[in-house]
């Protein structure tokens, strides 16, 4: 039966944003680890695993497209076909960040110690899994606690960039040593950027996760 | 002029032989002013019921979708409102039914003079077996207009019709396509001016280009009439109407309200799952 078939549809498209999710927030955490060790194996592994990771993002965009084209959804269906349209967007933006932090793991240079990866980096991941997580299972609670840990991390994200800032203008060192804190000082500010901007794609996914469950924009901006 | 106000014009009161006085207390679920409401309109035909206690207000020059599932009421609402239901022997209305604030159901109102105020377009097109000149002129004999070259020009361009039959007035109706057919209907029902036009799913025998250009002259309708309109189509409600009315079984109006809202977060479950195809 037509409609038995796009009702499945349907479900697999959340189930398959879902898995998307969460081979997204791996990959993330993946990046994490590997600049936290200065692993380069691991980092060209994100690296050139990015084009995959598009590949599935066009995919299942293809399958929003194809059901809106074919089936012409209104109301919850629009709305969870929409949402997830949205969704896939930021995950896929997620994992660019990812394979942004693999890269400046690649070119070698040390992460700057002001910022603390495992605290900073790894909390932006736990945000984007309690979204997705959110999103899998209608938790309109856990959307408004993402939201809630966005401030945090932004706060955390600005304390970070300070104390670069800082000691760039404490240093007092020869032309050489100027060269690497350079270096150290760009990818500590790069780095703390991706990290704050994972919190706001983390934010979009639950923003638009409560939108597709009551219509609700209270999160959207 | 407030949403709570109605205005009677002279042509309204024409529609009556008696002093009846104008209810105005109609509100609209838009800002606009009503042009037709119902109170508690409950219609049975014998024993059974048809409508059960459908009270709604219809905006003017606006297009209102009624939607639902075979026999939950919708085409018999509509026929209420111009009356056709009084040709029904076992039909039995309760409630009221106003126009401009006038009850259409007064023994004062004459259903002839209400209909010319109220024109209604079938599902399928009906033309008379005469010439395309002679059915639109057809619209303004029944008015007492008398009838020009240039309020047949009129009518026929008002329907996007004349640039296809201008040349052809006098071949018959019969032989013109299935949506030029809908359209010279539509021209007919228009011709005696009306306050509102009545479509009774009225694409629904043509092809999805004829039914394309039927949506399309709804849009210029609206302009200078009030569409009220029957369609099993969701998406052309969804695309045509400012407001939709859902109606399910049994006769009952579930929902009534803009059509962005209806159709992206109606307020009944049962509405979410008709319009989604759960049910019906």
């Amino acid at each position: 039966m037509a409609r038995d078939r796009y009702r499945d549809r349907l479900a697999t498209l959340r189930t398959d944003v879902v898995l998307f999710g969460e081979l997204v927030v791996e990959r993330y955490e993946s990046a994490v680890a590997a600049a936290a060790n200065g692993d380069l194996r691991a980092a060209d592994r994100i690296v050139s695993g990015d084009s995959e990771i598009n590949r599935r993002y066009l995919e299942l965009e293809g399958d929003c497209i194809d059901l809106i084209a074919r089936n012409q959804p209104v109301a919850g269906d629009l709305r969870l076909i929409t949402a997830s349209f949205k969704i896939l967007t930021d995950l896929e933006r997620i994992a660019d960040l990812a394979t942004n932090l693999a890269e400046r793991t690649e070119y070698g240079s040390e992460v700057h110690p002001a910022v603390d990866l495992g605290s900073l980096g790894l909390a932006a991941g736990e945000m984007v899994a309690a979204a997705v997580d959110a999103y899998e299972n209608d938790d309109r609670a856990a959307c408004r606690a993402v939201a809630a840990d966005d401030d945090t991390l932004d706060s955390d994200c600005a304390a970070a960039t300070q104390r670069i800032i800082r000691e760039l203008l404490a240093e007092r060192a020869g032309d050489d040593e100027r060269v690497r804190t350079a270096d150290t000082t760009t990818r500590g500010l790069l780095t703390v950027r991706d990290i704050e901007r994972v919190g706001d794609h983390a934010v979009n996914i639950a923003a638009r996760t409560l939108y597709m469950l009551d219509s609700d924009d209270e999160l959207l901006y | 002029m407030s949403q709570n106000e109605s205005t009677i014009d002279s042509e309204s009161e024409s529609l009556i032989t008696t002093d009846v006085q104008p209810d105005t207390t109609a509100e609209s679920a838009s800002s606009a002013t009503t042009i037709v409401e119902t109170e508690q309109l409950n219609v049975y035909y014998g024993d059974d019921q048809a409508l059960d206690d459908v009270s709604i207000a219809i905006p003017e020059n606006q297009v209102t979708a009624l939607i639902g599932p075979s026999g939950c009421g919708k085409s018999t609402f509509l026929r209420c409102l111009n009356r056709m239901n009084d040709l029904i022997d076992i039909a039995r209305i309760d409630g009221t039914v106003t126009l401009r604030g006038i009850d259409i159901y007064d023994d004062a109102v004459d259903p002839v003079a209400l209909r010319r105020k109220i024109g209604m377009v079938f599902q399928k097109p009906n033309p008379f077996p005469k010439s395309i000149y002679d059915n639109v002129a057809y619209g303004l004999k029944v008015q007492g207009k008398e009838i020009t070259d240039e309020r047949i020009e009129e009518a026929l361009r008002s329907a996007a019709l004349w640039d296809e039959v201008k040349d052809q007035l006098d071949q018959s109706g019969l032989e013109l396509s299935g949506g030029q057919q809908q359209r010279l209907c539509i021209a007919r029902a228009i011709a005696p001016d009306p306050d509102i036009v009545l479509m009774d799913e009225p694409t629904s025998a043509l092809d999805p280009v004829a039914a394309s250009k039927i949506e399309d002259l709804i849009d210029e309708l609206v302009e200078d009439y009030t569409v009220i309109i029957v369609t099993h189509n969701m998406q052309q409600a969804a695309r045509i109407s400012d407001q939709t009315a859902v109606f399910l079984t049994g006769g009952e109006l579930v929902e009534y309200d803009d059509t962005t809202t209806i159709f992206e977060n109606p307020a009944d479950d049962r509405v979410e799952d008709y319009i989604t195809g759960k049910f019906g």
